[in-house]
């Protein structure tokens, strides 16, 4: 929250503040330390040494300090004592905060104190502060959407609402004044209710969204624009280390994921998706990369301190790493029990090398989580080789069951344990691992099952030599979930049938496979997950003759463990009983997560629920009350969007950069990943593409905090056992109906206007005539078409605007924006210029002015001159922000050397069809 | 001048706003002061001091005609004491003569034909409070109130009532006309405020109320021409003679707009405490072939009453009780021919089109009110509407800022109350029995986001 920048006169008394305070009373009786502290202030005034931290000044010698750090002991405490106002206010920035105390109600600063009662509580405040102040003085908390503190209370939003005993209707906190004795409640269940009907109302005409659409179906979440952004500044590291904030392993996720993102990005609405999955792919190996020369990889934020707590990870797969990274970032320590030789799981021994290079990519991403400390003890299952109990007695605080799903579901037709038939989990691991599986050679194979570990059987099984590799598939292969896979499978020499089932396996006498009948299916009746249900066709059976079959019809969790030793869990549907939010199983400090809990699925939906259940093994061991964060991740989970799409129809077309693969006949030999990596110009490219489509205000915005607080973002939070939360725009809850969609308006320089995202608080209005002095903004026309804008919604570029950016500042949400700048050069042909002037007249920015000579002078940006003195009746406390700003930035620039070779390879590399396009005469270089 | 009817009403009911035979012109100052006018004025200055004035107000128990509203002081007196007393180098009072309701012209035939009644309430006010200053803000479209006002105000002045001097005292009263544009909502006080000041009309949260900081910040005394008018006749004949004028215990009479399925339309002045069934008499009753259904009674933000409701007393206690409010004094008879919830709904809408923006329960809340009733109308309410309907209006009241939205939402409650067989015909049955409505018979699964997310 913004907090007053001007100390209250009822803060606690801290040392600052309090003596500010103090100050401020300069008592009169006291002739000697005010005096002096006046004269260095006033001199300061005059002298307008704004960068230097004036504070140390108001620090009393220490033999003055009772007498003015207390209010108690003050000289002046007679009321009717007429006391010298002070006009020097004691703040760092001084002239602005003179400027606004000039415009804020006037109040002195010694009125009496008096007692008020807030939820239960006594606090003090002082005759002429609203009840919004006194709260805010004593730390509580209410929500406020419209209420500027430098100005008085305006009252549109509603949200203050408090309840004053003995008053009809709950007046608003910011413009009611605080009266001695009255009793304030401000977290009743009426009130809550009363701002949840406004934030609904709000919402139901919030025509925007807040995440983009990729980030939102990642069941990670991960900040997608943000790491493309990155990518496409070249800054690959960094690109990195925003990835591990939510996913520990960009490399893995690039060569395994599903990437769900891709189907909902909303470039798709200009030509083709963003190839997010390859992107992160390459700033993943570039971390990787740098690993082997030394170089550690990116933290996504600082660790915590160590906490000396034992917590114990079974299984090293994506949901058990995922989940010891995140709690080793915690400071807890880490111990990780693996039943294999290696760590890994799935993705050690269920995805092929070619997928998934084990030395150069799964090892060494897996050493960030050994690198923070975590231990790994190799050859211990659960259940046989130990127990809870064993784990309890070893003194673990708490352990997280990650063990996956390792069973293969049973077919059921006749002849399927005969000679020949096989699990094609037990094939991979042997495959995966590299060693030829017995008897594979010169076999013919038939694959049944559609999911990733059939694809992986199918391409493996290529790959190891056999002469004829058939893939049969029940459904139609629009739904697979790996149907990317089919075509380069079958480039490779693979066959695929859809829409057959198996009835029966064929033998011979020795109870050997010879093949394998099939009925055709046809699509029936929608099931639960709205796919058709497929049914057999009588009398379509056909054989496939084949010597042995891989079964990859779906897995499940080995759950035999259960019983003694490890009491207190459950299972529910042959899958691990634990909460979708706190993963808390039957027994408490016993968490499980990833597949063993929700059933084979992929590997980010395994690294999202790892990432989560850390943070709920988190919150256990310090002893939080899980319920809580029950409700504060089932909230912060769940993301508003409106998927109703910004037409992108300007956008130039460009397609997709592809990563290229080996050829056919080559891959279908080797074990070697076929995938070639991007070059860096090509990933910034592809990144560049990005549209950034998120709400630039993420994170700032005060009505999606309170959305999310307020739980009126989503009618259902929360989620099924299985599945993530159900997603709605934003605008649909109880009251939908009628809602706005204005056009955006960038024609300013420096700010950007979305007024889709205004909720009319008038915040902009006010500060912009009150505090600046310029009223470029106010309510315009009646009724629900009231918007706050510009007279006859003009550009802001034609009113009375300074630039100041006060109303992007004091913006609650997303409609008022600092612009993203983009500094481009231009070129002035002096040669051509008869030195008219209209370019002077006609650069609202003062960019060219007349010069000495009757000449035309117009600056270079290399040697940025920043003068908006001239331009503009802004107050010294903005303008030497933008200063202090913009030589912060130059600094960053030339320390990362970004300055020195102003070179364009920098930048973005701009897509081609953007050559020539953007006027500057100048071809963009690639 | 404006052209309204205004109605004879039975000898019970006293005439004190608009004399039972009025002058042949209203701006003729010489007969107005043979029938009385400004001795109410005389007597303040001359014989009484402003707390005595101020006192006499008080015991006469006035209610100002907008009615004593949520955290308003409670009456006219406490009203004039509270400005009075709050210290501050410049007091205001400000004649709310602005009239939003575009059916009603009460404020204007009461200035057009006894405009000194009106100045010389208000110049007492003034003189209580100790204002130098009265501002009459009328709608710049009532031409002729403006017109009367200005002639009226010049005469007094002339004549030592109004001006430098008051009645050769020293005690100066300047009265000023404005004439306003603008919208509906100038009619709120708060709002009216803002306009005199120069700025967009939206109203201000109260407390602090107007009595103490007001136009421009100064503590402002706002009645409306009806109440000015009503102060000389306490001055003048004590507060025993108005007292008797009324059946009930409060005392004053009020002007109403008649309109609707009536025989005779027009203005008449009604005592409080008159029944609406004494009311819809003196305009005539229902003409033959026409059946009274309803009353709306308040304007556009007014409540729908049912025929029962032709026995509630007139006063502001008992209209809010039964969910209407005097408002604009507009009184509405609807017939058989009418359909209630078409009629709410409308309300409701124009209310929701005339807000001035500024608070999200009106600008949005009323918007989705009148969706609501838009829905009804249509036959095609989303699955708990009626629940949604109640449940917002509840929290708009609640959450309100100024009686304008808490009002808007009366009219589609009373239907709710009151009207709940014919609101029922339009969502459950798909008919209307007034035959207004076109209520369709589609299937309305999978319509409402709330089905489809089910």
């Amino acid at each position: 929250m913004r907090k007053p920048t001007r100390p209250s006169p009822s803060a606690p008394p801290a040392v600052d503040s309090a003596v500010a305070h103090g100050l401020e009373q300069v008592p009169s009786t006291n002739p000697v330390a005010p005096a002096t502290a006046s004269l260095e202030l006033t001199r300061l005034e005059n002298h307008d040494e704004t960068a230097v931290d004036l504070r140390h000044l108001l620090r009393p010698a220490p033999n003055q300090r009772s007498t003015w750090n207390d209010n108690a002991g003050r000289v002046d405490s007679r009321p009717d004592a007429k006391t010298p106002f002070n006009t020097v206010t004691p703040l760092d920035d001084s002239r602005s905060e003179h400027l606004i105390t000039a415009q804020a109600p006037q109040r002195p600063v010694s009125t009496p104190a008096f007692r008020i009662e807030v939820d239960g509580r006594v606090v003090e405040g002082r005759e002429g502060q609203t009840i919004l102040e006194v709260c805010r003085a004593n730390g509580i908390e209410i929500p406020t959407l419209c209420y500027e503190p430098k100005l008085p209370g305006f009252g549109a939003c509603r949200m203050c609402v408090v309840e004053v005993e003995g008053e009809e209707h709950p007046p608003i906190s910011c413009s009611r004044a605080a009266e001695p004795g009255m009793v304030v409640r401000t977290q009743t269940e009426e009130i809550r209710r009363l701002r949840r009907t406004n934030l609904e109302l709000i919402f139901s005409d919030h025509n925007a969204y807040c995440l983009p659409p990729c980030q939102n179906k990642c069941p990670s979440h991960i900040d997608i624009p943000g790491f493309l952004k990155a990518n496409a500044e070249g800054q690959f590291r960094e690109s990195a280390r925003i990835f591990k904030r939510t996913i520990p392993f960009p490399s893995i996720l690039g060569r395994v994921c599903p990437a769900p993102c891709e189907d909902h990005c909303r470039r798709d609405e200009v030509d083709e998706a963003i190839a997010i999955r390859d992107s992160h792919r390459y700033a993943g190996d570039k971390v990787l990369a740098a690993q082997k020369e030394g170089i550690e990889p990116p933290l996504p934020f600082e660790t915590s301190p160590k906490t000396g707590k034992r917590v114990a990870v079974i299984g090293s797969g994506p949901a058990g790493m995922s989940a010891a990274y995140y709690l080793l970032l915690s400071g807890h320590e880490v111990t990780v029990f693996e039943k294999d030789e290696l760590a890994g799981g799935m993705l050690r021994y269920g995805i092929p090398e070619y997928r998934l290079p084990k030395a150069e990519v799964l090892d060494p991403e897996y050493e960030a989580v050994w690198k923070l400390g975590g231990r790994l003890v190799c050859n211990q299952a659960l259940g046989t080789d130990f127990s809870l109990d064993d784990l309890k007695a070893q003194g673990f605080d708490a352990t997280v069951v990650a063990t996956g799903c390792y069973v293969t579901n049973r077919i059921n037709i006749p002849n399927d344990t005969a000679d020949g038939v096989i699990d094609g989990l037990e094939y991979l691991k042997i495959a995966t691992l590299g060693l030829p599986y017995p008897g594979h050679k010169k076999s013919r194979v038939v694959v049944i099952g559609g999911g990733f570990t059939a694809m992986d059987c199918w391409r493996t099984s290529l790959r190891q030599g056999a002469k004829e590799v058939t893939l049969v598939y029940r459904r139609d292969m629009k739904d697979m979930p790996a149907s990317s896979e089919v075509h380069e499978a079958r480039e490779e020499g693979g066959r695929a049938i859809f829409q057959a089932g198996p009835t029966r396996v064929i033998v011979d006498e020795n109870n050997k496979v010879t093949g394998v009948e099939f009925i055709r299916m046809q699509p029936g009746a929608p099931d639960a997950s709205g796919r058709r249900r497929p049914e057999p066709a009588p009398g379509t059976e056909f054989v496939v003759a084949c010597d042995r079959v891989l079964l990859a019809i779906g897995q499940g969790p080995d759950l035999a463990w259960i019983g003694p030793g490890n009491e207190g869990v459950a299972a529910v549907k042959s899958k691990l009983r634990a909460d979708a939010v706190t993963f808390e199983t039957g027994r408490p400090g016993v968490f499980g997560a990833g597949d063993v809990r929700i059933g084979a699925a992929t590997v980010v939906q395994a690294v999202a629920e790892g990432r989560r259940c850390a943070y709920a093994v988190d919150a256990f061991l310090k002893g939080n009350d899980l319920s809580e964060l029950r409700n504060r991740q089932t909230l912060a989970e769940v993301e508003p969007i409106f998927l109703s799409i910004v037409p992108y129809t300007d956008e130039p077309k460009e397609a997709r950069h592809r990563l290229k693969s080996l050829p056919a006949k080559e891959r279908s030999k080797t074990y070697a990943e076929y995938e070639i990596s991007y070059t860096a110009a090509e990933v910034m490219a592809e990144s560049t593409r990005c549209l950034q489509c998120n709400c630039e205000a993420l994170g700032n915005c005060d009505l999606r905090r309170l959305g999310i607080e307020y739980g009126t973002t989503l009618e259902t939070l929360e989620p099924g056992h299985d599945q993530g939360a159900g997603f709605r725009s934003v605008t649909e809850n109880r009251f939908t109906g009628a809602n706005h969609d204005y056009i955006r308006d960038d024609s300013h320089a420096f700010i950007l206007r979305e007024p889709s995202r205004c909720i009319d608080c008038g915040r902009c209005a006010a500060v912009c005539a009150e505090v600046v002095g310029a009223a470029c903004y106010d309510f315009m026309r009646t009724g629900f078409d009231t918007l706050v804008t510009t007279p006859l919604d003009m550009s802001l570029n034609d009113t009375p605007c300074v630039s100041c950016g006060r109303c992007a500042e004091t913006c609650p949400t997303g409609a008022l924006m600092p612009k993203p700048r983009v500094l481009e050069k231009y070129d002035v042909d002096e040669s051509r210029c008869i030195l008219c002037g209209i370019c002077v007249d006609a650069c609202p920015y003062d960019a060219l002015r007349g010069g000495q000579d009757n000449e035309l002078a117009h600056t270079d940006r290399s040697d940025p001159q920043i003068d908006l003195i001239g331009l503009a009746a802004i107050d010294r406390e903005t303008e030497v922000t933008y200063i202090r700003r913009e030589r912060d930035w130059m600094a960053h620039a030339l320390a990362e050397g970004r300055l020195e070779t102003p070179a364009e390879e920098l930048l973005p590399a701009l897509p081609p069809s953007l050559a020539g396009v953007i006027g500057d005469g100048r071809k963009a270089k690639r | 001048m404006t052209a309204a009817t205004i109605l004879s009403t039975p000898p019970r009911f006293p005439r004190l706003l608009l004399p039972a035979t009025l002058p042949a012109d209203a701006t003729d100052l010489a007969a107005a002061v043979g029938a009385g006018a400004f001795t109410g004025l005389r007597a303040a200055v001359e014989k009484l001091t402003s707390e005595g004035v101020i006192k006499a107000v008080a015991e006469s128990g006035m209610i100002g005609r907008g009615g004593p509203g949520p955290g308003r002081s409670a009456g006219v007196g406490e009203k004039w004491r509270i400005c009075a007393g709050t210290a501050a180098d410049q007091h205001y009072v400000v004649v709310n003569a602005y009239q939003s309701d575009p059916a009603v012209l009460t404020d204007r035939v009461l200035i057009e034909n006894n405009p000194f009644a009106v100045l010389e309430g208000a110049a007492i006010a003034a003189f209580a409070i100790g204002a130098s200053e009265v501002i009459v803000a009328v709608r710049i479209e009532a031409v002729d109130a403006i017109r009367v006002l200005e002639t009226a105000i010049a005469a007094a002045e002339e004549a030592g009532y109004l001006g430098s001097s008051v009645l050769g005292t020293g005690t100066q009263i300047h009265v000023s006309v404005r004439p306003l544009q603008g919208a509906y909502m100038l009619g709120e006080e708060t709002v009216l405020i803002k306009g005199l000041e120069g700025k967009r009309g939206q109203p201000e949260q109260q407390p602090p109320y107007t009595t103490t900081r007001g136009l421009f910040g100064k503590p402002t005394l706002i009645h409306g021409p009806q109440t000015f008018a009503a102060i000389p006749t306490i001055l003048n004949g004590g507060l025993a003679g108005f007292d008797e004028t009324s059946p009930r215990a409060f005392a004053g009479t009020v002007l109403v707009q008649i309109s609707g399925a009536v025989a005779h339309p027009g203005i008449a002045e009604v005592p409080f405490g008159a029944t609406l069934r004494d009311i819809v008499e003196v305009a005539g009753g229902t003409p033959s072939g026409h059946k009274i259904k309803a009353l709306l009674v308040g304007g556009p933000s007014g409540g729908i009453l049912p025929v029962d409701g032709l026995d509630v007393i007139f006063d502001h206690e008992n209209l809010e009780r039964a969910g209407a409010h005097l408002g604009s004094g507009s009184i509405v008879v609807i017939d058989q021919h009418s359909c209630v919830v078409d009629l709410a709904a409308v309300l409701t809408r124009f209310c929701a089109d005339e807000a001035c923006g500024k608070t999200i329960p009106c600008r949005i809340g009323l918007r989705r009110l009148a969706e609501i009733g838009a829905r009804f109308c249509d036959g095609q309410p989303r699955g708990d509407d009626v629940t949604r309907l109640l449940d917002l209006s509840h929290d708009i009241v609640e959450s309100a800022l100024c009686d304008h939205e808490r009002r808007a939402t009366l009219a589609l409650q009373s239907v709710v109350r009151y009207f709940r067989d014919e609101l029922d015909a339009h969502i459950l049955r798909n008919s209307c029995p007034a035959g207004i409505c076109h209520p369709k018979a589609e299937t309305r699964a999978g319509r409402s986001p709330e089905a489809s997310h089910a």
